[in-house]
This record gives C-alpha cells, sequence and structure tokens, in this order.
C-alpha cells in the first residue's frame, strides 16, 4: 500500500516539475518573441535613430540573457530526465538537489518564498537513485512550501561528515500552519530507508531542520 | 465615438521583460497601455483608473489570475479580460469564461492576434455601452443596465 501511495506521489511529483518547466519555458519564449518583435518594429518602422540603436542592443543583451537562462533551465530538467532513466547510478548530490531547485524556483516564487543554497563543495559522489532522492527532498520542499508565509525562505543545504552526506531542508520565516515533524511521515520514512538514508528533525527558530545522512559509500 | 487610439489597456504580468516589451510594442500601435507586475497592484489601479481591456496573466506572485478577474469583474463588470498565460488548464480557461473573461490565449501569442482580440474586445464594451446609452435615453433604465451587466 505504501508502495502504490509512494508511487502515485512520485508521478505526481513528476508532473509538477513538468508543469514548472513548461511554465517557465513559455514565459522565456514569450520574452524572446516579443524582444525580437520589437527589433523588427524598429526596423519596419525605417526610422532607427540612435537612441533606438541603444534599445535594441539591450534588446539583444535580454535575448542573450534569455537564452542562457532558458539553456540552464533545459539542461535542468535534462538531468532530471535521466535520472528517471538510470535508476542506479552515480551522481552529484550537489547537481541533483540543484537541478530540483532550478525546476522549483517558479512555484516558490509564486508563494513569495525564496530558495538559498548553500551547497558545500567536495562532496564525493555517491551511487543510488538521483529520481527517488529529489523526490524525497522535493517531499520536504513542498511541505515548507505549504507551511510558510510569503517573504519566507527555505535554505536547502549540504554537507559532509565523517561518515555521512546531508542534505538539510531548513524553513525560516513566518508559518501559517503548526508542524507535525517528520514523525507521521510513514511512507518517506520508507522511501528514505530504501535509499539507504535516514530522516532526523531539528526545531531551531522555531522551524524545522530535515536531515537526510547517506553514506558515502552507500550501494 | 472613442477612436482606436483612445484604447487604454492595462498589462498585469510578473515577468517584467516581457511585459514591458509587450506595452512597448502595444504603444506603438496607437493603445493606451500601463503595466502593472501583479495582481495587487492591478486591482489598485483600476479603483483609480478604469482601462478598457486587461491583459492578465493567470501564475503570478500573491494573487492568481483568477482570483484577480474575479476581483475586477465585482469592481466593474465593464473592463474587458483578455487571459495571456504560459500555464493555463483548461479548468482555468472554463472558469475564466464562467467568470466573464473575454478570450483566453496561451503564451507565447501572436501580437497581432492580441491586438485584434483587445480591439474585439474594445468593440464589445464599445457596443454595449452605446445600446445600453439608447435605451437609457428612452427611459427604458432596466434594459440598459441589463444590457452592462449583461450576466445577470
Amino acid at each position: 500500500m505504501i508502495d502504490i501511495d509512494l508511487r502515485t506521489s512520485e508521478l505526481n511529483f513528476i508532473g509538477k516539475v513538468l508543469c514548472v518547466f513548461t511554465h517557465q519555458v513559455n514565459n522565456q519564449l514569450a520574452i524572446l518573441k516579443e524582444s525580437v518583435g520589437l527589433i523588427g518594429d524598429l526596423i519596419e518602422m525605417g526610422k532607427v535613430s540612435r537612441k533606438d540603436l541603444e534599445g535594441i542592443m539591450s534588446l539583444i543583451e535580454s535575448i542573450r540573457n534569455q537564452i542562457s537562462k532558458t539553456a540552464y533551465f533545459c539542461n535542468s530538467l535534462n538531468s532530471f530526465g535521466h535520472g528517471m532513466v538510470e535508476t542506479s547510478a552515480s551522481f552529484a548530490v550537489n547537481k541533483i538537489i540543484d537541478d530540483l531547485v532550478c525546476l522549483l524556483d517558479k512555484l516558490a516564487a509564486q508563494k513569495r518564498i525564496t530558495f538559498k543554497k548553500e551547497f558545500k563543495e567536495g562532496i564525493p559522489l555517491i551511487h543510488g537513485n538521483p529520481l527517488k532522492l529529489q523526490f524525497l527532498v522535493f517531499y520536504f520542499i513542498e511541505k515548507n512550501l505549504t507551511r510558510l508565509e510569503k517573504n519566507s525562505s527555505i535554505i536547502i543545504k549540504t554537507s559532509r561528515s565523517e561518515d555521512t552526506i546531508n542534505i538539510d531542508v531548513i524553513p525560516k520565516g513566518i508559518f501559517v500552519q503548526v508542524e507535525d515533524g517528520a514523525g507521521g511521515d510513514t511512507a518517506y520514512q520508507f522511501l528514505a530507508n530504501n535509499l539507504g538514508a535516514s530522516i532526523s528533525v531539528d526545531t531551531p527558530e522555531g522551524g524545522i531542520t530535515i536531515r537526510l545522512p547517506l553514506p558515502s559509500s552507500a550501494a | 465615438m472613442k477612436k482606436k487610439k483612445d484604447i487604454k489597456v492595462l498589462l498585469v504580468d510578473d515577468e517584467k521583460a516581457f511585459v514591458d516589451t509587450l506595452g512597448q510594442r502595444l504603444r506603438m500601435r496607437e493603445l493606451i497601455v500601463d503595466v502593472v507586475y501583479d495582481g495587487e497592484q492591478a486591482l489598485s489601479y483600476i479603483k483609480k483608473i478604469e482601462p478598457d481591456v486587461i491583459v492578465l496573466d493567470l501564475k503570478m506572485p500573491g494573487l492568481h489570475g483568477i482570483d484577480v478577474l474575479r476581483e475586477i469583474k465585482k469592481i466593474s463588470r465593464e473592463i474587458q479580460v483578455i487571459i495571456l498565460t504560459g500555464h493555463g488548464t483548461e479548468k482555468d480557461e472554463e472558469e475564466a469564461k464562467n467568470l466573464g473573461g473575454f478570450e483566453f490565449l496561451r503564451k507565447p501569442a501572436d501580437i497581432d492576434l492580441l491586438v485584434a482580440k483587445i480591439k474585439e474586445a474594445f468593440s464589445e464594451k464599445f457596443e454595449r455601452a452605446m445600446t445600453a446609452a439608447a435605451f437609457a435615453e428612452e427611459g427604458f433604465f432596466e434594459q440598459a443596465k441589463k444590457i452592462i451587466k449583461k450576466e445577470e
């Protein structure tokens, strides 16, 4: 039963990521379309002044920026897709968390919540199922997106201790509902166990801290 | 009678680069355009200035576009609202229609199509106002009210 619940939630998670992705790409395409359109309008009008040329240069710069943003976003979805295909792989924790945060950024922005990344460098590759780990982290991120008021933030932190790799999801701000911790989340405890991970709950500053220690040598 | 250049348009979208550029292009097409970046700003704006047509995004920080549309129609049923979104579902489309939205477009939309829809929306509003005025002139105030508040 837990397996079925998790499978349904996992599909829901993938669906949300795809919705955010397509929304974001549509927005970026719309910006590109309007920028190119405006350049076309200015040229068609046949009265390109020096001031217009400056405007055109700034539009070209904006197009370059949008292309870079879109490429970064597409690369994140590409890695995410690989994680769905290669269910057992060596991967960098920072990279898959960064992909996840990039794909969810718009979701948080709609609630006026910001993500703050604090990634420790030099974390060794681990072996396992990257999608399942992203799914587990997503669960705690989404939970905090529901709990937090606007103008709050969620810190996503990675670190390494002697024999573990830790991923902390730390909410900061005002909470709209009382937290029940991770204790009631049986399905996600089950998922963590399958990943060879454990979840610990901390409560600094009235919030919660979730830690997912992973053995660096985890199979 | 209002001419094309008198059409007042309010653009509501949190994608600043998009909406500023679109605003500039619409102004080049002789529309009077103002821009705001979220639903709350849009509602404050229309309490001071009533635009003819609002082009409204759905997924924005704070208020969702559907809630903004609902509030706009509470303030003035005469303002025409065109939804322009990169995220809209069929459910959103149906809800927008039920709330009196004029058109539902998906990003990236063609500028000529958008301008055509803005003009259609304005014409519909204008004709309704003219018909209502004609009824009122003849003393048929109830009919005039019904035309303006056509959903009632």
